[in-house]
């Protein structure tokens, strides 16, 4: 693992009329990093994500890709520099199958013959094969989940962005996921983005919480689950949600 | 376990019908219906024109008549200056697909969403009309050609054999001549909806923020489908041009518009075949229907549409096939069950 960052933003703002959705945020991440974003619902994760992948313009900051300024830039140019995102809902090619969906994303990176065989491959790593010819509009969530991931997976981007990526799974999903996403941060840096506190535990190192659009902590893991006011901000959110 | 274009039954049963009619129609047919059949070719490839941006490229476009309209004045203009045909057929795809790579650039590329879009088109075409109709004075001509505004343009000539301006054809040869144009156009569009390019447009249409998320270029692929679209319409309208040897400003109409949506809608969103039959259906019973004179033509014509669209909302084509389906299940169950109780009496 090198210490040259992958990423990088400074005082990165996106603004939704009076709503601050990410505020100000300094992030960065190495390469090769595993990463996990925390932080209660509404703190601005999938924003965060959405500015980094070029689906919504930061009201104000900049955004570093491997040096490259890529603030503003268009969704397909920051994919095609290296960014690969799992969205919190789905996007997926709902009336076509497994296989051709999958296949859509082997083919940006490989020649014919080997989009097939790349296509064919990423199914088995993922646990999908057995659903090859589906319509994919037909599938569970959790299904839903690991095809989108290799979709991501397929295209071997050295950022891959997980946005709530276990939600919907079963057991046995969940295993696969916590295996597959060690693996592909052997390879890739990764940000991880999940609400299953035992899931965060099988994968994460260092993590970063975010609490109403800024960054409130960045620390290990262990010293983030024994901190009381990253306790409170998640409580503090479900005595909302109760009231 | 790709569905590739040889293993399509359905496409060479269209191509097969297709080359019968080509060849065989001519034989068996009188003048006046190679005429009027002609006609349902000419319309068929416009179809096809808005058949394959809505239901290959997910674009909804209200002024296909915009391309159409420009085709046949591209024709009537560039072969009454020429005075040959092969020429101005082919600036008859080009100009208006070229127009349409221009509009839709600025479309694609302003980001304009699905309902300015359509505005946008529709609004297109009423500025064509609008312009086409104000040129009736003598100043309004191009070369030779005079634009003639709400009078049209007269004796726009008939397509000859390239490279022999004399050689004009007769009735049963532009028929034969627009059967393989409609083949070649729908074998293209079939063609290029099975490439890579195809399935992009079709993931493009299912999911555009997912095409992005792969780091597909929207845009330009849109920009492309609807370029391909109006060079076809284009084409159509040239075809129109040289069969009525005339053309007026009512090809740019809304009217004109209005049926390729109709069609394609009827026939099926989604499929090639189906607005085809819609066209031959629709036009045919219009006619009928206008020799009757008993109820307003466009009265009952849009009766049987909002029928059409209540008891079949996915159009001809796929409702044909889904009761090809049932049956074959249907018989195959029955067989079945007859063959499963006769072993039974047999076991007896
Ligand atoms: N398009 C939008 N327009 C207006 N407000 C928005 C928009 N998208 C997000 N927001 C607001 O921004 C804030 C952050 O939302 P975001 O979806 O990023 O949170 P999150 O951390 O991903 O939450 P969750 O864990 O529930 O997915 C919320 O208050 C949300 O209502
Ligand atoms: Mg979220």
């Amino acid at each position: 693992m090198s210490d040259a960052h992958i990423l990088t933003t400074e005082k990165l703002v996106m603004q939704f009329g009076g709503v601050t959705a990410v505020d100000n945020v300094d992030f960065s991440l190495k390469e090769g990093e595993l990463r996990c974003l925390l932080g209660p619902n509404g703190a601005g994760k999938s924003t965060f994500f959405k500015c980094l992948t070029g689906q919504l313009t930061p009201t104000s900051g900049t955004i570093k890709l491997r040096g490259a300024d890529i603030t503003g830039w268009n969704t397909h140019d920051i994919v095609n520099l290296g960014v690969g995102i799992k969205t919190q809902v789905p996007n997926l090619f709902n009336g076509i199958s497994v296989y051709e969906n999958i296949r859509m994303a082997a083919r940006r990176k490989h020649l014919k013959p080997m989009a097939k065989e790349k296509a064919e491959q990423m199914m088995e790593k993922c646990g999908v094969s057995h659903l090859a010819r589906r319509e994919v509009g037909l599938l569970a969530h959790g299904q839903r989940q690991l095809v989108e991931l290799a979709m991501v997976l397929a295209e071997e981007p050295p950022l891959v962005l997980l946005d709530e990526p276990a939600a919907g799974m079963t057991g046995d999903e969940r295993d696969r996921l916590a295996d597959l996403v060690l693996e592909t941060a052997r390879s890739a840096a990764v940000i991880v983005v999940e609400h299953d506190m035992a899931f965060i535990r099988r994968i994460a190192k260092f993590v970063t919480v975010f609490n109403r659009g800024a960054i409130f902590r960045e620390a290990m893991i262990d010293e983030i689950l024994s901190d009381r006011a990253v306790q409170e901000i998640y409580l503090g959110k479900q005595a909302d949600v109760a009231a | 376990m790709e569905k590739t274009l040889a293993k399509d039954i359905g496409f060479w049963v269209m191509l097969g019908i297709g080359l019968a009619v080509m060849f065989i129609g001519p034989m068996v047919w009188g003048l006046f219906e190679i005429m009027q059949i002609t006609q349902y070719v000419v319309l068929s490839v416009y179809a096809l024109s808005l058949a394959y941006i809505w239901g290959f490229g997910g674009i909804l476009s209200f002024g296909q008549a915009a391309f159409f309209g420009l085709g046949a004045y591209t024709f009537a203009v560039a072969s009454i200056n020429i005075g040959e045909t092969t020429v101005p057929f082919a600036l008859s795809f080009l100009l208006p697909a070229a127009f349409g790579a221009a509009l839709g650039y600025f479309m694609f590329y302003g980001r304009l969403s699905d309902v300015y879009l359509g505005v946008v088109t529709m609004v297109v075409t009423l500025i064509f009309w609008k312009l086409i109709n104000h040129t009736a004075g003598p100043e309004y001509s191009i070369g030779a050609a005079r634009l003639g505004g709400f009078n049209g343009i007269p004796s726009i000539p008939i397509l000859n054999v390239p490279g022999d301006a004399k050689a004009w054809l007769d009735p049963a040869q532009m028929f034969q001549a627009f059967m393989g144009i409609l083949i070649i156009v729908y074998l293209c569009l079939r063609l290029i909806i099975a490439s890579d390019f195809g399935r992009v447009s079709v993931g493009i249409r299912e999911n555009e923020t997912r095409a992005s998320l792969l780091g597909y270029d929207i845009r330009r692929h849109k920009v492309i489908i609807f370029a391909i679209g109006s060079g076809i319409a284009g084409m159509s309208g040239a075809m129109w041009a040289t069969y009525q040897t005339f053309i007026d400003p009512n090809a740019f109409s809304m009217e004109m518009s209005a049926k390729a949506l109709v069609w394609v809608m009827a026939g099926g969103v989604g499929t090639l075949a189906g607005p085809i039959l819609a066209v031959i259906l629709l036009q045919w019973l219009s006619l009928k229907l206008g020799t009757m004179h008993i109820l307003n033509n466009y009265f009952i014509l849009g009766a049987i549409l909002m029928g059409l669209v209540l008891l079949l909302p996915r159009g001809l084509l796929p409702s044909l096939r889904l009761l090809a389906e049932r049956l074959w299940h249907l018989g195959r169950q029955k067989m079945d069950a007859s063959a499963a109780s006769r072993k039974a009496t047999s076991d007896v």
